[in-house]
This record gives structure tokens, C-alpha cells and sequence, in this order.
């Protein structure tokens, strides 16, 4: 899966001409790469990451998601594209609070589909493979940060994606349970997944293939 | 198939999580449900006694009277219009036997009538076994007028009991003496078993041959022509005539008529006008009083009343989808950022669209069903309890509010399931 972007630009409505998140940012990313986007609050990380994921659409510029323009697909194409080809880690995990472990991890699959047995079966193996097995009837609130975000992982993980998108994943677990989660990424990756992590923490960023530094929505190669 | 299922599951738990809110939701649309089941109770027995009403009065109904207006219009050229007399009805009946009634009938009013040493003043209309074909809201004891009564003008007569015989404390006896000099003859009607008796009227001894007891008002059928319907005393128009309690030199009878049939209603008119002209040279002394057009003024009059109930229920019920409107708008507020992480993880706007819509339906559903178990017990035991009557419900009612309670939450939740499904994800997860 290549991600190739040339002079996305976005601006934000507010103020007399809208705030600028991105101004002119180009990039491309090959297939199986690790990069960390890293930079200052308010350079436009998140906003970048949104663009990628299909969250949220650019101003301006062109965004070729294997060769073809995100701006051509529509609202159900990009629907469909998350659930079977991106999986999201946010720093803030976004569970859903009211489903259990299992739960969470079963809703990207019961969007795509899969019967209920065959989902079962594959989220229990996913929770089990980042460490949860015995915690999937737990719910998010009787987890730690930590578990939580595995859940998260094993959530992105449900349609087998070939990218992982993960903002800030570490910015609310302390330093054993962060590197537990890097770990985790770096295998991912290992395994032919692209991953693109937005990261404050240089130690972090030090880990992967290649930085991508922001500052005022451009990046500072 | 899935989704479906996937929602109707998290709207399980929705619905227990919130159970204030989703209690004010039911209550909503379920005051929706009673007020409908009630309403269309209402419509059902109004229909019902409509129908009982047609039967009762029939429909191609017309009444035939001297035209008084008429002869008095021109004094100089005063002419006596003829009389409608006992032989005339037959000769109607005869030249028309398609006619279904052909009653005629006549009224004296200041009689005195004795039973055992008792007098009272009454009402005395003349009539013919005909007179019982029509507006026949009685159950009877004994037997009604026959026609051998009729042809030998027989001393017999028929006397009505009221179903509520006025009251006899000494106020109202002194309010009675005033304003209803008859209403003596209605409690003494009441209190005596006169049937199979005699009593005297003038001076002229009848037999009581039968009593007319007037249905209770629940179980009577409203008369749509309920003009003149005093009757006190009934007896063969022939013998009245006879006895000189009626001149049929100088007083007119009136014709009630009922053509059979509304559909050939127009060719009877057209018959008896003709019958009028040929026998008494001309149909212009007579008004012929085309009772079928009250008839049906009454059942539009029905039906109109039945459109503002039914509007009354349809109103109730949009008040409570507005009701669901407004708790699935809050709920689409409350759960933005769930919206958010449904659509990160690939929910299509469909599938949104679906989990609020069918929570909402749900919420309508469950509304409907305690909306139908409150309208019955409104409808039936509450109302008996405050002694108005029971509503005729039927089962139906309650399915077809069910229904139309999960179609209302349907309608009204389209809105905010569309704003729901059109948030951006990346917006719907930046709120917290």
C-alpha cells in the first residue's frame, strides 16, 4: 500500500480566513515503512493523520492512496477502505466503554461482515496475541491505560490492514507500558504492515525508518 | 441482516443504560397510543351506532304532509286543500308495493286517559301496523297493532313506557304540572302493569294489548329523525276515526315512507308525486319532506366528527414522535464521539443511520405496547369505573397503534439518524 501526498493543504473554518493546519505538504511513503511524524502541539500531526486514515479530507493538493485519489472515491469507498485496509490507535484509546474487551474488538469485523463465530474466534486470537487473553469479557473502565490500548491494537488489527495509523499511541501509558506498545508496532511492522505514528517522544521516533518532522503545518525535512 | 441485529443489540443496551430517557420516550409516544386507541374506539362506536341507526330508521325515508304555507299563501283565492285520509295510504301502498312503509299517522293531544280510578292526560296517535317497520327502538310485551285490529277498528291500544320515567319527588311533580302535562301518564305507565288491561280514553274503553318499553339509553340506537317521537298511547288510526277522536273532514294525516331502497329513491319520489297529482289533482297542497338528505347530513355530520377524532389521535401521536425526535437528537449529541469511532473502524453513514433509527423504532415499539396496555385499561375498566361506558376495543386497535407508534418513531428519527450519519469522522472524535 503506497501513500503518496503533494501540497495537501487544510484549513479549519474560524477567524476571518480559517486557521491553516497543513500548508503544502508532500511525502510519500512506501509500502512496509515505519514513520513517526513528530513535532510541536498545533503543528498539524493529527490533522496529517486524519487526512491519511480517510478521517477527514484536505483543502487542497493530492492524496494517491495505490495510485488512486482519495478525492475521486466516495463516502463509502473511504468507509470501506478504513474497515478493511487501516487500523487507528489513538492516544485516548477510543474504546467504547459499554462492550467489552471483545466487543470493541469485534466492531470492525461486524461492519465488514464476518460471522459471528469466525469473529469471535479471530478477536479472541488477537487479544490473546497482544496479551489479554483471561480479559475479554473486561470492559474498558476495569482495564489499565496500557490494556486499554492493546485492546485498541487488537481492534486495529481485526481486518488484517495493511496500514496502522497511531496518533500519539504512547501519550497516556507510562514508560514499561509504552515501550511494551512500541515493541508491538516494531513486530507489526516486521510483519509487512505500514505504520505511520504520530509521536512527541524522540526516543520513540529514534526506533523507526524514517522521521517526518512538522512545524507549522510544513514539514521541516 | 447483521447490522440489524448489531443494533437492535446496542439499542438493547442503550435503552437500559438510559433508563430515565428511555422511559420519557416511551411515555411520549405511548400517550400517543392512548390517545389513538381511545379515539378510534370512538370512531368505531359511533360508526357502529351509525350503522345501527341506518338500520333502525333506514335510509330512503320521506314524509308526506299538507302543505300549510301553501294554502294560506293567497287568502282571496282560498282553497281547502284536501285531506290525506286512512284511505289514501292504502291506495298508496296498493299502487306502490315496492314501498317498504307506508305509515300513516296522526296525533291528538289532549286526552284523558283512566286506569283504576286514575287520570291522567296523554298523547293519542293513530297509526297502522306499518308505523312499527321504522324507528322501532322497543322491546315490546305482548303484541303490536295488526291489521285486523286496523280493518275492524278494534278498541285496542299500545302504550309506551319510557325507559327513564320522569321523577316523582313534589318539586318536580309541581315542574311537571308546568311544563309536561303528560309526563303523569309516563310514571303511571312505569308503576302499574296495564298490559292486558283496560282503561279508558275519553269516554271509549280500549284494551291494553301490548306495552312499547323504550331501550336504555345504552342499548338505544340514536332516531336521526327524532322529531315527534313522544309517543304516549298507539291505537288503530281506523278506530280513532271512528270514535271521533279524529276528523277526517277537517284534519290531514301525515305519510311516513320508506321507499325500500336509496338507490331507486329518486323514481319512488317521482311515483308519489304522481300518485299525489292523479288523486287529488295535484301535488302542490302537499310537502314532501325528503327525509334521506337528513339522513345523510347526519352520517357526514358522523363522519366529520370521526376525521377530527382521528386527527386528535394522529396529533397525539406526532407530539410523541417529536418526543422521540428530540431523545434521539440528544442521544446523537451525547454519542458523537461514539459516532467518531464507529466510523474510524469503517461503519459506512448507513450504518449509522441504522443504529439510530432502529433504537428509535424500538423506543416506539415499546412505547406502542405500554401505550395499548394503558389505553386498554383507560378504555375499559377506568372508564367503567368513572361510569362512562366501556370502549369498544378491538383487538386491532392496539396492533395498528403499535404499529403506527414504530412508524412515528421511524418518521421522526430519520432527521436526526441523517445528522448523525453526516458528522465527520474526524470532527465526531474530536469531541469529548
Amino acid at each position: 500500500m503506497s501513500i503518496s501526498c503533494s501540497e495537501l493543504s487544510k484549513i479549519y473554518e474560524g477567524g476571518k480566513s480559517g486557521w491553516p493546519a497543513l500548508r503544502g505538504v508532500s511525502f510519500d511513503i512506501k509500502p512496509g515503512e515505519f514513520v513517526a511524524v513528530t513535532g510541536p502541539s498545533g503543528c498539524g500531526k493529527s490533522t496529517l493523520l486524519n487526512i491519511i486514515g480517510l478521517l477527514d479530507e484536505p483543502n487542497g493538493g493530492r492524496y494517491l492512496l495505490n495510485g488512486r485519489s482519495i478525492l475521486d472515491m466516495s463516502d463509502r469507498e473511504r468507509s470501506d477502505f478504513r474497515r478493511d485496509q487501516i487500523g487507528f490507535i489513538f492516544q485516548s484509546f477510543n474504546l467504547l466503554n459499554r462492550l467489552p474487551a471483545l466487543g470493541n474488538v469485534c466492531l470492525p469485523m461486524m461492519y465488514a461482515g464476518v460471522p459471528g463465530a469466525e469473529m469471535q474466534s479471530r478477536a479472541r486470537e488477537l487479544l490473546s496475541k497482544v496479551g489479554l487473553k483471561g480479559k475479554e469479557k473486561k470492559t474498558p473502565l476495569e482495564l489499565s491505560g496500557g490494556e486499554r490500548q492493546r485492546v485498541a491494537i487488537a481492534r486495529a488489527l481485526a481486518n488484517s490492514p495493511r496500514i496502522i495509523l497511531a496518533d500519539e499511541p504512547t501519550g497516556n501509558l507510562d514508560s514499561s507500558s509504552s515501550r511494551e506498545i512500541m515493541d508491538t508496532l516494531l513486530r507489526l511492522n516486521a510483519e509487512g504492515i505500514t505504520v505511520i505514528m504520530v509521536t512527541h517522544d524522540k526516543e520513540l521516533a529514534a526506533r523507526v525508518h524514517r522521521n517526518l518532522k512538522m512545524k507549522d503545518g510544513r514539514l521541516e525535512e | 441482516m447483521r447490522s440489524l441485529f448489531n443494533a437492535v443489540r446496542t439499542g438493547i443496551s442503550e435503552i437500559r443504560v438510559h433508563k430515565m430517557r428511555s422511559a420519557l420516550s416511551f411515555m411520549a409516544i405511548a400517550v400517543g397510543s392512548v390517545v389513538f386507541i381511545d379515539s378510534f374506539a370512538a370512531i368505531f362506536s359511533m360508526y357502529d351506532r351509525l350503522q345501527k341507526q341506518k338500520e333502525v330508521s333506514g335510509i330512503a325515508r320521506l314524509k308526506i304532509t299538507q302543505d300549510y304555507d301553501q294554502t294560506r299563501s293567497d287568502p282571496d283565492e282560498y282553497k281547502s286543500p284536501p285531506n290525506i285520509r286512512y284511505e289514501d295510504a292504502v291506495s298508496l301502498k296498493n299502487k306502490l308495493p315496492g314501498l317498504y312503509m307506508v305509515s300513516p299517522e296522526f296525533q291528538n293531544w289532549h286526552n284523558t286517559l283512566e286506569f283504576e280510578g286514575k287520570r291522567v292526560v296523554t298523547t293519542l296517535n293513530g297509526v297502522t301496523p306499518e308505523w312499527a317497520k321504522r324507528d322501532f327502538i322497543y322491546t315490546l310485551k305482548g303484541r303490536f297493532l295488526d291489521w285486523h285490529d286496523v280493518e275492524n277498528k278494534l278498541r285496542v291500544c299500545v302504550l309506551v313506557k319510557k325507559a327513564v320515567p320522569p321523577p316523582t319527588n313534589e318539586l318536580d311533580k309541581t315542574r311537571m304540572k308546568q311544563w309536561d302535562y303528560t309526563a303523569a301518564f309516563d310514571v303511571m305507565v312505569a308503576h302499574n302493569d296495564m298490559l292486558g288491561k283496560t282503561v279508558k280514553i275519553g269516554n271509549i274503553t280500549f284494551t291494553v294489548i301490548g306495552v312499547l318499553e323504550e331501550l336504555p339509553a345504552s342499548r338505544r340506537p340514536d332516531i336521526i329523525l327524532s322529531q315527534d317521537r313522544d309517543y304516549k298511547v298507539l291505537a288503530p288510526a281506523t278506530t280513532l276515526s271512528h270514535y271521533g277522536f279524529f276528523d277526517e273532514e277537517y284534519d290531514s294525516m301525515d305519510l311516513s315512507v320508506d321507499a325500500g331502497n336509496e338507490n331507486n329513491f329518486e323514481e319512488s319520489l317521482k311515483l308519489i308525486e304522481n300518485f299525489l297529482k292523479v288523486r287529488f289533482g295535484g301535488d302542490e297542497y302537499f310537502l314532501i319532506d325528503n327525509q334521506m338528505d337528513a339522513i345523510n347530513e347526519a352520517i357526514d355530520a358522523s363522519v366529520k366528527a370521526s376525521l377530527i377524532t382521528i386527527s386528535l389521535g394522529m396529533l397525539a401521536f406526532i407530539a410523541g414522535g417529536i418526543g422521540i425526535m428530540n431523545v434521539t437528537l440528544a442521544t446523537v449529541f451525547a454519542r458523537t464521539k461514539e459516532i467518531g469511532i464507529r466510523r474510524a473502524v469503517g461503519a459506512r453513514r448507513g450504518d449509522i443511520m441504522l443504529q439510530f433509527v432502529v433504537e428509535a423504532v424500538m423506543l416506539g415499539l415499546i412505547g406502542g405496547v405500554l401505550g395499548s396496555v394503558l389505553g386498554y385499561v383507560w378504555g375499559v375498566p377506568v372508564k367503567r369505573m368513572l361510569g362512562m361506558g366501556a370502549s369498544p376495543i378491538k383487538l386491532w386497535m392496539p396492533a395498528v397503534s403499535v404499529i403506527i407508534a414504530a412508524f412515528t418513531a421511524f418518521v421522526f428519527a430519520i432527521y436526526p439518524a441523517w445528522v448523525a450519519a453526516g458528522l465527520k469522522p474526524a470532527d465526531a472524535l474530536r469531541t469529548e
